[in-house]
């Protein structure tokens, strides 16, 4: 059991970007984060004052939202369509693929070096990790919402033992897929997730935005966001919902209407028993909830939406990816007596502006 | 009387504005008296003689950078990308393909500097052509054109238009030109209500009941005397007409094929219902797409509402064109404001009026022309800067109205486009 009550920002790295995904090698001394830039940079925490560089190579040529690790690969994913190996030693391009027709959002490596991604055109395409060949696709996902609209393919996830997949829709639709034989085998639906508005401003908003499966394989958390009133805004509760995949029960809903928006990725910890979720609406929230008793046990708010986290159980820490700031989070690895959850840094280590460009935009938000 | 009692070929419309003249139309009072005889220029009349518009208004501000002025590779820009269109070297959203290829009868402005970025303001700004004046009522847009291009003894309407959301859905006012030029403001059903005739009267007793008021009318109007008999009587005299325009909103005449074209979203539907209004002669039509205010999510939002717009928007161009009518039918798209180049937290954009864009298409328009230029992130107008004033007074000269042209509330003279306005002549044929 950890004892998130400790958790606190000890580390920021401000950026003039939108930081969309991140990944650590396997000795977690250096990190790569996906950006708006389109651009891969990677930082080495192992330096005394890190600074980000960034990849080399053609790359990509708009936001930079999905990434995974595998062997001496990074691979990433991009709203370009393309996906691109990168070499981790040498932080060259090594192989590029115009793997969908619309917008990639997640890509995950499964135990036997396969790589599954996920994109707007409602695919999961299968590849080996390291060859970059096809092996196939799936799809149980309608292009178009019921109103009419083009639809979203947002969240995918793989069983800690490689045996299922599951994908998850912007209109709340989750499909579960043997992954050896990519034959679906059950589906849930956490329509709440999908706000269509019929009357006051005739467009949707939400979706399915992450998925986790449990340590053990049995159960199924979905990420997203509850209904939405005023859908100018990423005004719902941040939302998950837990569901028995062999029976596809749900079993539990997690709301925080204080902490509002879209919970972006979820972690399950070691022994299954909590869930950490990320997300956010303008601003970000780290949260975690008891599985069995719904109740949330701590939270953390974070000025930036956070759109992914990478937690580290081993030393205890958690780094996020968020609008304009990369951040280190830590906590005490198991409970202790601690008086009060302390949400922001006193004394965060001098932040280092990631090479912030000449030509950063304005900060210019004009009211509504 | 100075100016109109000079032809013998004067039709019925200026006839009965002669008729109103003495004290105006009969609206209400104060400056909403106007001097009915400011516009009597016949040349001018046969010159804009079914001239249409149809007005796509995309309620709560689109986003100029994900339409008409894309940024592609800069902070500002998002995560579209541009696409050629068949102009050479204007390129537009990707979230556009189809308007991409149908921008030879297009006038693209990328130049709007309205400054006003609050909802209601910016709404009555863009409808009005000019910023709120205590008490002057100014008329907006729809009316306006609806009594430059309409017909008095037309047996449509003059003015449609049609807001199904909820969200910024505004009437708007015929201000001081007085309530024959309000709309017929379609808010939920696709259909106007209450002008079928009931059933339970015949429609001989109905024209029966019709002679017997206006014999009554006349008898009274012998005895008596009053500004407000006058649109009284025209009000009636235009009520058999509208009563039998139902048929123009039932879209299940067209043919399966037309339907089908337009889509089967309520846009599509409605944009459609438009080609049927303009095709029969109905001056003035507004098809409010709502809701593009996108502080939270605006790609997707985008992605959505655009779709929409570029497939709606192109096959109404291309029907217009088919059918000889987009010559004389000016397609304007707008919403009251773009929004700001930064993105928020939420991946949204807010309100942004320092430097936006619109389209004309159609009649009075050089296809294929671009006007004005913002700086590379969007922030700023650098060339071509246009305010409302100077849309309308363009809106105006594409459809052959003198944009210098006055009404008289009451002894004070008002130009139908703001003060100082100027024409974008390089949009105009």
């Amino acid at each position: 059991m950890m004892n998130f009550k400790t958790l606190k920002v000890t580390n920021e790295w401000p950026a003039s970007e939108i930081l969309f995904c991140l990944e650590f090698d396997a000795d977690r001394q250096r990190v790569w984060f996906g950006s708006s830039d389109s651009r891969v940079y990677q930082l080495n925490l192992a330096e005394e004052k890190p600074e980000r560089v960034a990849l080399e190579g053609e790359g990509h040529s708009s936001y930079v939202t999905a990434m995974a690790v595998t062997g001496q690969y990074l691979i990433t994913g991009s709203y370009d369509k393309k996906i691109i190996w990168w070499d981790i030693e040498s932080g060259q391009q090594v192989r590029q693929l115009q793997a969908h027709d619309r917008w990639i959002r997640q890509i995950a490596v499964t135990p036997d070096q396969r790589l599954l991604s996920i994109a707007d055109d409602m695919r999961c395409r299968v590849w080996d990790a390291n060859s970059g060949k096809s092996l196939g696709e799936f799809t149980d996902h309608s292009p178009l919402t019921p109103h009419h609209y083009p639809s979203m393919l947002y969240a995918i996830d793989v069983s800690p033992d490689g045996e299922v997949v599951a994908t998850g829709d912007r209109i709340g639709h989750v499909a579960i897929w043997d992954a050896q034989t990519l034959e679906k085998t059950s589906e849930v639906e956490a329509s709440e997730m999908y706000t269509w508005d019929p009357k006051q401003r005739r467009h949707s908003i939400g979706g399915i935005r992450s998925l986790a499966f449990s340590p053990d394989r049995k159960k199924l958390a979905v990420g997203g966001m509850g209904k939405v009133g005023n859908i100018d805004h990423l005004d719902g509760a941040s939302r998950i919902e837990i569901f028995d995949i062999s029976s596809g029960e749900r079993l539990q809903v997690m709301e925080d209407s204080k902490n509002k928006g879209l919970v972006e990725q979820l972690q399950w910890t070691e022994d299954g028993s909590e869930i950490i979720s990320t997300g956010g609406k303008h601003k970000g929230f780290l949260s975690i909830h008891d599985v069995s008793s719904g109740q949330q046990q701590h939270v953390s708010e974070h000025s930036g939406h956070i759109h992914a986290m990478n937690v580290n159980f081993d030393n205890s820490t958690i780094l996020t990816a968020a609008h304009h700031r990369l951040a280190q989070w830590s906590f005490a690895p198991e409970s202790v007596t601690e008086p009060e959850s302390v949400t922001e840094p006193e004394s965060v280590t001098e932040p280092e502006s990631v090479t912030e460009p000449d030509n950063a935009p304005p900060s210019r938000e004009d009211s509504e | 009387m100075n100016h109109s009692m000079r032809s013998e070929s004067l039709d019925r419309r200026s006839m009965m504005r002669l008729m109103g003249s003495a004290s105006g139309l009969g609206c209400a009072a104060n400056l909403s008296q106007i001097d009915a005889l400011g516009d009597q220029n016949l040349n001018d009349q046969l010159r804009i003689s079914g001239k249409r518009v149809i007005l796509l208004w995309l309620a709560g501000g689109a986003s100029q950078l994900e339409t008409w002025d894309p940024k592609p590779g800069r902070p500002t820009g998002g995560p579209f990308s541009q696409i050629q269109t068949t102009l050479p070297g204007i390129g537009i959203s990707e979230l556009l393909p189809k308007m991409s290829t149908h921008l030879n009868d297009t006038a693209i402005i990328r130049s709007l500097n309205t400054k006003i970025a609050d909802h209601g303001t910016a709404y009555q700004l863009m409808d009005t052509g000019r910023v709120t004046e205590a008490g002057v009522a100014f008329p907006h847009m729809g009316a306006i054109l609806a009594r430059e291009l309409g017909n008095i003894d037309s047996k449509v309407p003059d003015y449609v238009s049609m807001y199904t959301s909820t969200e910024g859905r505004r009437k708007g006012s015929a201000g001081f030109l007085g309530g024959r030029y309000n709309p017929m403001f379609l808010t939920d059903a696709m259909m106007p209500e209450n002008i079928q005739r009931l059933d339970e009267v015949p429609d001989i007793d109905h024209r029966d009941r019709a002679e017997l008021r206006d014999s009554l009318s006349r008898i009274f109007a012998r005895h008596h005397s009053h500004p407000s008999f006058d649109g009284h009587n025209s009000a009636y005299g235009r009520v058999r007409g509208l009563m039998a325009s139902d048929y123009l909103f039932d879209i299940d005449r067209e043919s399966e094929t037309s339907r089908a074209q337009y889509g089967p979203t309520q846009f599509g539907q409605q944009c459609l219902i438009a080609r049927r209004l303009v095709e029969a002669g109905v001056p003035f039509v507004k098809v409010a797409r709502g809701w593009w205010d996108s502080h939270g999510q605006n790609f997707e939002t985008h992605q959505e509402l655009c779709a929409d717009l570029d497939h709606c928007m192109s096959t109404l161009l291309d029907d217009l064109k088919e059918r000889g009518l987009l010559d004389d039918t000016l397609v304007i798209s707008i919403g009251e404001f773009g929004r700001t180049p930064s993105i928020n937290g939420s991946l949204g954009r807010d309100h942004f009026a320092s430097a936006w864009s619109c389209t004309l298409s159609g009649c009075g328009i050089k296809g294929g022309s671009l006007h004005g230029k913002t700086d590379e992130d969007g922030q700023t107008v650098v060339e071509g800067e246009m305010d409302a004033g100077d849309l309308y007074a363009t809106i105006f000269a594409a459809l052959g109205i003198d944009h210098t042209k006055e009404y008289m509330v009451g002894s004070r003279p008002i130009p139908i486009a703001d003060f100082d306005s100027t024409p974008c002549y390089s949009v105009l044929t």
